[in-house]
């Protein structure tokens, strides 16, 4: 926001009446501030988009969660408990009811898994790192009674893995009878559940007016007991500056989507919080290997030693990143410190020299144009250009640079990566150390092929590491494939630990972000005035 | 004279439909070579290639982009739109469900902008030169060269933030969404229909707004042309003779000088208003207006033909219609028109 836009605020700030801010919504209503513009599907068995994420996971339970507030703890949720018994865990079910009254049991959980893996869309794509399939899917489930329900480990996986999978927003238990209604040509409900909701969950979808609004209402059959709120609006909202004053103003309750200045603005404001929720995901720099300058290894050291990380957290990232270039959050177990690249001119043009361009080339920086990524970008170009690389920067949207990284049409890229569903050093790992099949047909959809980055000693680790069920040994595996990494000059060079922050008004209680799922608003309360 | 009527009639709906085709066809073969991926939207960034594959093959984009248009166009013969990526129903009903909201908006900016720039327009022509008409020219050159997206935000700062005159983003407060069933599309209307007088009110309070400030951005243009029109028709003879033989100036505006700029004056709302309907993008987004801009600009961002198609052919529409009552208001007019046919 420039010097006007600042001082416009100011004005409005010396207008407002002297009351100050006043709850306008109602107390049994929250109202969320949300970019719905990528939210295509509310179907836990199609939808990945964290947009999504928000209402998946309060129209919908799944057999085991994790703590709001400890996301590597599981606990119970539709399963009341669990064992690990040889290859398999078996589930036992709570007694709980869907909202269309029908009880849970544990053909739905059955279900609602083969029913996944068999529309094969990306909720699906996250299964199968750890082994499932649409073919082997049917042969891994068994409903032992209704209320029991046993789930084999495919070869190669462990529980642990898999457990995090379910606890994530794509282990929802699905209504079977109620959405085999409206099953169309063999789609499983898929069009209807897109847009309709077939859940056990404290909330019902009444409402989805894509890039509109997003209406819940209170599930009052909700086993855990009937939610404070009695209705949740998500609305859309694409403007930051729009959603912060409707924060300030009272009109919404919870803004998710603010740019890091209006985030900063409140900061130590009193009457809000700032979240800063871990992701477990990272800003990356993916450098194209197919390139004939990228594929040289002192080339992409040069690169890492010509950005300024620092300057960039500083006047760029803010409350959405900090510095990190070890693909493993900071504070998970096993974490390794930080290599220490920084901006450093001399030592990068040392390895440009040493790969046999003292001289620098040109290459294009492809990112989608949007903050922070494209300041990130100029920031980029900037430093890169003092080491003599000349970059050329070339914006599109989302889908026009997803497509061109997915077609491996690039030479440098900005894409970010997730936390794989689980808050554990191989959820955040995999986009960067695992490519089992680099031909060019060979496509895992990882960031690793994407970059034609053929890694096969890191790929073999990182399975290892899948299928290791003892904890030290495991862990040991982690620490060895952050050393090979950082050793083979990464082709995906992660730059910024992701946060997605959120600003939380006082009178909300109970509102924890989630950076693996969605936030249960089964406890939230607001105060009335 | 009146045999050739049908057949000017018939000969200009031709031209109407071709230039739609045409339309049409650039529409779809830009958005068919356009790096975009709607398959990607859909599938999500990490999908295997095959499931991209089956999606793609699902959606007909495997097919040659002539085979692919033919599917298109006869399936829009039969009535059909298609379905939208972006929200997976009919475009047919997302646009029954965005059109209103831009209609609402759009309608009561024109109401606003002639309501105010056709006087203002005629004031500045007669006072040419004096204090007044150096106001209106300031103030319709801000109008014309002010950003509206920064204008729509001062808005907010302002009355909304500030002053707390009025509502905020979006057509209603939001906790009262999803109680007025939607009859008309209009909010204004069903709320008065279903007896919500305190919706009705509200509603309006978050129209004025965005329409106020759709409205400013064409009256410069309207108070422009007014001012033009004007300025032409007071140097006739006509004009001179009324004010000679005695009739005053009230009466020589509204008499004479009206009558005779009405035609030109009516092309030009047809025009403003025709830009309003094609959807105020930069206004729908700052104020969150769930309407055809809005709708079309996601459509755009991820690629998404169908709708974007259906959109390109809307606006299409929208201007052949205002075309043709803007011609039906000329025979009414203006009976030079009239005598001509």
């Amino acid at each position: 926001m420039g010097r006007w836009g600042k001082g416009l605020l100011a004005l409005a700030v010396a207008l407002a009446p002297a009351a100050g801010v006043a709850a306008k919504t109602p107390a049994d209503q929250l109202v969320i501030g949300a970019s719905l513009a990528q939210v295509l599907s509310l179907d836990p068995g199609q939808a990945t988009e964290s947009g999504s994420w928000l209402v998946t996971s309060n129209i919908y339970d799944r057999l085991v969660s994790t703590d709001p507030n400890d996301p590597t703890k599981l606990v119970p949720e539709l399963a009341e408990r669990w064992e690990i018994d040889g290859r398999s865990i078996v589930f036992h079910l709570r007694d709980a009811k869907f909202a269309s009254g029908n009880p849970v049991t544990a053909e739905d959980a059955a279900w609602s898994l083969r029913r996944m893996m068999k529309l094969n869309q990306a909720a699906a794509s996250l299964w199968k790192p750890f082994g499932f399939d649409e073919k082997n899917i049917d042969s891994l489930l068994e409903v032992v009674d209704p209320k029991t329900f046993r789930l084999k480990l495919p070869e190669g996986t462990i529980a642990e893995f898999v457990l995090y999978a379910l606890s994530g927003n794509n282990g929802a238990v699905i209504d079977e009878t109620e959405a085999m209604k409206h099953e169309a040509s063999g789609d499983f409900g898929n069009t209807w559940l897109r847009a309709n909701s077939a859940g056990s969950g404290p909330f019902v979808l009444r409402r989805w007016a894509p890039n509109e609004l997003i209406l819940l209402e209170r599930n009052d059959e909700f086993w855990g007991g009937k939610p404070p709120m009695k209705r949740v609006l998500v609305r859309h909202i694409a403007e930051s500056q729009v959603q912060r004053l409707l924060l300030e103003r009272g009109d919404i309750d919870v803004a998710t989507a603010l740019a890091a200045s209006d985030i900063t603005a409140f900061d130590g404001k009193p009457g809000f919080a700032v979240q800063r929720v871990p992701t477990g995901g990272f800003y990356v720099l993916a450098m194209n290997t197919k390139n004939q300058y990228l594929a040289n290894p002192d080339v992409r050291r040069a690169i890492a030693w010509g950005i300024d990380y620092a300057g960039m957290a500083k006047t760029i990232m803010g409350p959405y990143g900090r510095v990190r270039q070890v693909p493993v959050p900071e504070n998970y177990p096993t974490a390794l410190p930080d290599p220490g690249y920084k901006l450093d001119v001399a030592k990068a043009k040392e390895y440009l020299a040493k790969a046999g361009y003292p001289d620098g080339f040109p290459l294009v920086l492809k990112t989608i144009a949007e903050t922070p990524r494209v300041d990130l970008a100029t920031a980029i170009q900037a430093s890169l250009a003092q080491i003599g690389i000349k970059v050329s920067i070339e914006q599109g949207n989302g889908s026009q640079i997803i497509a061109a990284h997915r077609a491996r049409d690039f030479d440098l890229l900005m894409p970010l990566t997730g936390g794989g569903n689980m808050a554990d050093p191989l959820g955040s790992l995999q986009n960067f150390t695992y490519n089992p099949d680099n031909s060019p047909t060979g496509n895992s959809g990882y960031f690793t092929w994407r970059s034609s980055w053929d890694i096969p000693e890191l790929t073999k680790l990182t399975t290892e590491a899948r299928g290791e069920p003892d904890r030290t040994k495991r862990e040991a595996l982690y620490t060895e494939i952050q050393k090979q990494f950082l050793a083979s000059a990464p082709a995906i060079l992660p730059m910024f630990e992701r946060f997605s922050p959120v600003v939380v008004s006082d009178k909300v209680e109970g509102f924890v972000g989630q950076g693996f799922r969605g936030v249960r608003l089964d406890t939230v309360r607001k105060e009335a005035d | 004279m009146t045999r050739d009527l049908p057949l000017k009639l018939l000969r200009r709906l031709l031209g109407l439909l071709l230039s739609l085709f045409v339309l049409l066809c650039l529409t779809f073969v830009i958005g068919r070579l356009m790096p975009t991926d709607p398959v990607g939207a859909i599938v999500g960034e990490l999908a295997d290639p095959a499931a991209y594959a089956a999606m793609r093959a699902k959606m007909g984009l495997d097919l040659p982009i002539p085979q692919q248009f033919w599917v298109y166009v006869t399936n829009l013969l039969h009535g059909d739109l298609g379905t939208a990526v972006l929200t997976g129903n009919s475009v047919a009903s997302d646009l029954a469900a965005a059109f209103p909201a831009t209609l609402e908006l759009a309608t009561l900016a024109i109401i606003l902008s002639v309501a105010v720039g056709v006087p203002l327009g005629l004031l500045a022509a007669l006072y040419r030169d004096t204090l007044l008409d150096q106001i209106a020219r300031v103030l319709s050159l801000l109008g014309h060269s002010l950003p509206v997206f920064w204008f729509g935000m001062v808005g907010l700062i302002v009355f909304y933030a500030g002053l707390q005159w009025i509502g905020g983003p979006g057509r209603i407060d939001v906790f009262y969404e999803g109680i007025v069933e939607p009859r008309t599309g209009s909010i204004l209307i069903d709320s008065l229909l279903a007896g919500e007088n305190e919706i009705f009110w509200n509603a309006l309070g978050h129209l004025i707004l965005p329409a106020c400030i759709l409205a400013y951005a064409s009256m410069a243009y309207i108070v422009r042309m007014t001012r033009s029109f004007t300025l032409e028709q007071l140097g006739q003879d006509y004009i001179i003779a009324a004010r000679a033989k005695g009739l005053r100036l009230p009466a020589v505006v509204l008499g004479h000088i009206l009558p005779n700029i009405a035609v030109q004056l009516v092309t030009i709302l047809a025009i403003s208003y025709g830009h309003m309907l094609e959807g105020a993008v930069l206004v729908e987004i700052v104020f969150s207006w769930p309407g055809v801009g809005q709708y079309m600009t996601n459509a755009l961002m991820i690629g998404d033909m169908n709708a974007i198609l259906a959109c390109t052919l809307l606006i299409g529409l929208i201007f052949m219609i205002l075309n043709a009552l803007a011609d039906a208001a000329y025979l009414a007019l203006d009976p030079r028109t009239r005598d001509a046919r």
